[in-house]
């Protein structure tokens, strides 16, 4: 839905036909491609006079041999006409060629920058972007631009060109002829270009319209149970069919204006003919009026009917392309709020120490931790709990600095974690999400991420290890079996199996984890279970823990409340203690025990 | 005749507007002989007007001839305005018909009828076969006519003139009409494939950004790097291929016209140059040329769109003539009538039934007899996949069941008026959908006429909504979906409870429309539900403890049969498999609650 009403609003406000500043940054992409822009540029003048030139042999063919009879030099005349109808299908051919391919080029060029920039991106960006949005940058925006390049800028010249070429011919066979010519066209060109203007404006009223309606159409398929369950049929057909209406009165309006736009050039040129009858009868040869300089007066008014209208359209076009690229380059522009240092610290083998200092973060909406103080040794399991919102996924989130905190700093082997290398950082420490999010593509892919040096024996010792190995073998096509949308032919355990396998394909010396919370049947719960032991071994482990097992295993156990460490220590201590953990325990111990009291009574 | 016949059965969803439009047709037909009449005209003008120049005299004629012109140019321009808008009008009122029929269609189909199909498929028909027909419709009649116009007012003019000139400048033609058709052909289908590959670009970028948090955890930016390029790579590369022919056309009419002219220049110069033809006749054959270049290229373009808009008329006539498992008695009888509100009593004999699954039947229920006194509260309970949203769907009429399995205060539920049953039936289904709209007209759907501001409020409140909607920017005028603010799965679910409540319904059918909502807020609802639940009926799916302990009756479902039913007490102590399932429900709940504190 979003694409389609957005296109209301701000996805097709149009700019200014020319802005200096865009245009010349714009123009240094096309720099690799100065050869095909000089070959296009040289390429006009020859269309250009291939054009201009046939009314002039007509001319020449009409004055010289058909009203005489003396047929000396026909031949060559005839010859020179053949050749230059070739150049103009040639040239034409190449010109629209080297056009598009230098729109797609560019764009081509400008969409690798974008996507390279999108991913520098930090989670901030991504949280306060629609997605929608993004991907409209690099698609439709680029695309307006493509348009501008492939018809508009080499052919804004050449149209511009021709018509002056035109111009200049008819001044030179005859100025007083060319009066009213000279005259004419100026008001046929402005003429059609405010038809144009106004025809786009409506058009895109129209385009606007289909858009909703398309959005609309998509909603009541996907809710066309609420739909039947309510009845809401009669209302709903009501408000289609007034949006239907409403785009059937807009396009008779915009066919109009297609027709009269079609009709007015032509029928515009007509009358200058006929003018050029009427003014010419009284001009003699003296005046450089011959026959053949009315035919060939007539042959070039039929020749700007193209170039006006291509014209007309290229205003458009060149707005759509500026808003576009002060939309790409703005995006190009951003800084993202997280990237490696400049000068990172040589470290040497990973040990996996964590040394919380101090830290305090917030999302800009009120503090989320409030000064974390704590230690965790290498090799040590630590589980984090505490009720919801208390801080815990922000806490592993700076860790590998998908964010970073806004205070205080935090230590891998007693290096600050920005003093790392991103990419360096990232690979030590390995996360697993609460939800697993799969890619379209092979199940190989999603558990080696495209990673080259990890070997398909090695993803596939991976998924062994984890257990993921028992479902992915039993799908026809195994490890090379596709997903489909989101992995939905996956269960939630089978999802989740796959997370921590990607993870341990990974092989990072810190683990961070986001247990899922929602619930998988009792065997993918014992396999999860057993991968995470493994998983687990030798490592450093900070787990958001939801399952009671994971508890009982750690080391030590965090829990959090409000922003803060509340308690700290192991399973036995923190229940003698008597504080917050001891009554979330409790309050689950006495669950289980009430539950194994009814399956004995049973 | 036999094609005759497929033909006609092609065309049978527009046969009727056709018929509606043939004096429409008929009109649009004669603008476009008048317009042809007179784009034919001109040139002979010109002729004529250039003849008299050569003449010594002939002023006062040429003044005449000037006049004409302008009045054959004014009268050609109304007449081709007219006849364009008039007959691509027709086309555009097909569209509006033929889209309002298709989207009524949709409104009137069933779930069996949606589980088959894809939505992305089902809106490309209503928006690019539509469109399609449109084509075949509007543009396609004006092209064909205007072809078939052109040639037949100007060819027999050409031929008075000289018909070996004619002859001979019309000889590039049929190679351009066979190099638009082919390269048209082509173009269509290399033009599917860029808009193909832009389509998978776009997925690709919609999907690096959804899961931009593991490429960015695993540090794999570079790799998506290298595939992006490769994707873009790819779609340059259908551009190219789709480029190169596209050039073509354009130089190609040029070619073809440049063709035509410079075989009028060589010959027809001789003509002239030897006394047999008038320079006039040169300028007029010149014209003609231009003339005919455009309709004769169109027609191998058109030819295109005509087959397009015949396979989309399939796609949207298999649609179109495809039934919903309701008699069309049952929409249309006392469309809006209100109707006497019944005590929603229910009985369920010996209902069986079975999904369609590659061809054969899958069984989901199998003799389900259960008896639902009017205001009771009944609860289902089984797990994944044991039939009870299946149970549901039938009891609300979204699947065809037999006759006689299911009555509502002892009418037949198969037989029940659609209006007359969705006054007296809601169900909330299991997934909460929402519309791009505000939450004021997500709400009012359920209602029956307007929807005031405090009956919304009251719902609301009722679903445990309120102080939620009071922290929304707007309230109850705040957009939710896409456009809007994003709602959390257990808001969805009170939001469309809301939209259920609103209904003020006999019966009240509640799929599992809890699971996203915590422990705590779920048992406020079902106190609030207990409060309006007076003359009310509820069947609802439950999968916490306090559901069931709310429950007047509950059925377990396992494997599509009812495996034991009773009070939550009796269950407790008569059916393992419920104890098993109690048992795992309190367990799940105790970890929730360690987590939310």
């Amino acid at each position: 839905m979003m694409p389609a009403v957005m296109a209301d609003t701000e996805e097709t406000q149009y700019g200014r036909f020319l802005d200096i500043g865009l245009f010349s940054r714009f123009l240094s992409y096309t720099k690799p491609y100065k050869g095909w822009i000089t070959l296009a540029l040289l390429l006009l003048p020859l269309t250009t006079l291939a054009q201009m030139a046939q009314p002039l042999l007509i001319k020449e063919a009409v004055d010289q041999n058909l009203l005489s009879g003396e047929l000396d030099g026909f031949g060559t005349l005839a010859l020179y006409f053949a050749g230059l109808v070739g150049v103009q299908f040639f040239t034409g051919y190449l010109q629209s060629l080297i056009n598009a391919l230098l729109g797609q080029r560019v764009v081509r060029d400008i969409r690798q920058d974008l996507f390279a920039k999108l991913t520098t991106m930090d989670a901030q960006y991504f949280a306060t972007h629609a997605s929608g949005r993004l991907t409209n940058r690099i698609t439709n925006d680029t695309e307006a631009v493509s348009n501008m390049v492939s018809s508009g800028l080499v052919n804004l010249i050449g149209d511009v060109l021709l018509l002056i070429g035109i111009a200049i011919s008819m001044v030179l066979l005859s100025p007083k002829l060319s009066l009213i010519s000279l005259i004419c066209m100026p008001i046929i060109l402005y003429g059609t270009i405010l038809i144009t203007r106004k025809m786009r404006i409506v058009q895109r009223k129209g385009r606007v319209i289909q858009a909703n309606m398309a959005g609309h159409l998509t909603e009541q398929v996907e809710g066309q149970e609420v739909l039947r369950l309510f009845h809401c049929q009669s209302r709903n057909r009501a408000v289609f069919d007034k949006m239907n209406w409403d785009y059937y009165q807009t396009v008779l309006k915009s066919n109009f204006l297609e027709a009269f736009q079609f009709s007015f050039i032509e029928t515009a040129s007509v009358i200058v003919v006929a003018l050029l009858f009427w003014y010419g009868a009284g001009l003699s040869a003296d005046d450089g009026v011959t026959i053949g300089v009315m035919v060939a007066f007539i042959d070039y008014l039929r020749r700007i009917f193209f170039p006006i209208r291509d014209l007309s359209g290229k205003y458009t076009t060149m707005q759509a392309a500026m808003t576009a690229l002060e939309r790409i380059f703005h995006l190009l522009d951003t800084p993202a709020a997280i990237h490696s240092p400049e000068q990172p610290q040589e470290s040497g083998v990973t040990q996996g120490k964590i040394h919380f200092k101090n830290l305090y973060f917030d999302y800009g909406k009120g503090p989320v931790l409030r000064g974390i103080n704590c230690h965790i040794a290498a090799g040590e399991r630590v589980a984090v709990v505490g009720p919801t919102g208390a801080g815990k996924s922000s806490l592993i989130k700076l860790l590998n600095r998908t964010y970073d905190p806004k205070q205080g700093t935090l230590e891998i082997d007693g290096i600050s974690v920005d003093r790392y290398p991103l990419e360096r950082l990232r690979q030590m420490v390995g996360m697993v999400q609460q939800e697993t999010f799969l890619f379209a593509g092979t199940l190989l892919e999603n558990i080696r991420l495209h990673h080259t040096h990890i070997s398909r024996e090695e993803a596939i010792q991976a998924a062994r290890e984890t257990g993921a190995a028992l479902f992915i073998e039993k799908l026809p096509g195994g490890y090379d079996a596709l997903l489909t949308e989101r992995g939905a032919n996956l269960s939630a355990g089978e999802r989740q199996l796959l997370g921590i396998t990607r993870v341990f394909a990974f092989k990072p010396k810190i683990l961070v984890m986001d247990e899922a919370t929602s619930s998988v049947d009792t065997i993918s719960e014992g396999l999860i279970q057993d991968a995470l032991e493994r998983l687990l071994k030798g490592r450093t482990a900070l787990i958001i823990a939801h399952r009671l097992s994971t508890i009982l295993h750690a080391d030590r156990i965090l829990v959090f409340a409000h922003g803060t460490i509340v308690e700290e220590g192991d399973h036995a201590s923190l229940m003698a203690k008597g504080g917050l953990y001891a009554k979330l325990y409790d309050l689950q111990f006495q669950q289980q025990n009430q539950e194994s009291h009814q399956t004995t009574a049973a | 005749m036999g094609k005759t016949g497929s033909w006609m059965v092609k065309l049978r969803h527009l046969l009727p507007f056709y018929r509606q439009h043939a004096l429409s047709f008929g009109i649009g037909f004669l603008l476009l002989a008048a317009t042809a009449l007179t784009t034919a005209a001109i040139p002979y003008v010109m002729k004529l007007a250039i003849d008299t120049l050569t003449q010594p005299v002939g002023q006062q004629e040429l003044g005449y001839l000037t006049l004409t012109l302008i009045g054959l140019a004014l009268l050609n321009a109304v007449t081709r305005v007219k006849a364009r808008t008039h007959i691509f009008g027709i086309g555009r009122r097909v569209e509006y018909e033929l889209r309002k029929q298709y989207h009524g269609k949709l409104l009137e189909l069933d779930t069996p009828f949606f589980n088959k199909e894809r939505t992305g498929d089902l809106v490309a028909r209503g928006n690019n076969d539509i469109l399609a027909v449109r084509m075949f419709i509007g543009p396609g009649f004006l092209q064909i006519s205007n072809t078939a116009m052109a040639y037949a007012v100007t060819l027999p003019i050409m031929i008075g003139l000289d018909p070996l000139l004619t002859l001979l400048i019309m000889a590039p033609f049929p190679i351009a009409l066979i190099a638009a058709r082919y390269l048209t052909r082509i173009l269509y289908r290399l033009s599917r494939r860029v808009a193909d590959r832009f389509g998978e670009l776009s997925s690709f970028v919609q999907e690096t950004i959804a899961g931009v948090a593991v490429i960015r955890a695993h540090a794999r930016e570079e790799s998506w790097r290298q595939r992006f390029q490769t994707e873009s790579q790819t779609l340059y590369q259908a551009h190219l291929d789709h480029t190169r022919l596209q050039s073509l056309f354009s130089p190609l009419v040029i070619l073809s016209g440049g063709a035509g002219s410079w075989i009028l220049l060589y010959y027809g110069g001789k003509h002239v140059a030897a006394g047999t033809l008038t320079v006039g006749d040169f300028v007029a054959f010149s014209g003609y040329l231009a003339a005919l270049v455009w309709p004769t290229v169109g027609l191998g373009w058109i030819l295109t769109v005509l087959q397009r808009g015949l396979a989309a008329l399939e796609r949207i006539g298999r649609i179109l003539d495809t039934a919903p498992f309701l008699p069309p008695a049952l929409y249309q009888s006392v469309a809006e009538a209100p109707c006497p509100r019944g005590e929603g009593a229910i009985h369920i004999r010996h209902l069986s039934f079975a999904f369609e699954e590659q061809g054969s039947p899958k069984k989901v229920l199998s003799d389900i007899t259960m008896e639902i006194p009017a205001g009771s509260f009944i609860g289902l309970v089984g797990r994944v996949g044991s039939g009870k949203s299946v149970l549901l769907n039938c009891l609300a009429r979204l699947y065809p069941i037999p006759k006689g399995t299911i009555t509502l205060d002892g009418r037949d539920l198969m037989e029940i008026p659609e209006s007359q049953l969705r006054q007296t039936l809601i169900m909330a289904p299991q997934e909460s959908f929402l519309f791009s709209a505000t939450i004021q007209e997500n709400i009012q759907l359920g209602a029956r006429g307007e929807l005031s501001e405090e009956r919304a409020w009251h719902v609301a409140q009722q679903a445990v909504f309120d102080k939620e909607i009071e922290t929304f920017p707007k309230q109850l005028q705040t957009l939710v979906g896409e456009r809007g603010i994003t709602l959390s799965g257990g808001q969805r679910q009170r939001a469309a409870l809301a939209r259920a409540l609103a209904a003020d319904p006999v019966v009240l059918l509640l799929d599992d429309i809890f699971s996203s909502v915590d422990a705590h807020t779920e048992a406020r609802i079902l106190d609030n539900l207990r409060d309006v639940a007076k003359g009310r009926t509820i069947v609802m799916v439950c999968h916490r403890v306090a559901a069931l302990h709310n429950a007047d009756h509950i059925y377990l479902l396992d494997e599509g049969e009812i495996k034991a039913q009773g009070s939550h007490q009796q269950l407790l102590e008569n059916s393992s498999l419920y104890q098993n399932l109690h048992s795992h429900m309190a367990k799940e709940e105790a970890l929730e609650a360690l987590q939310a504190g």
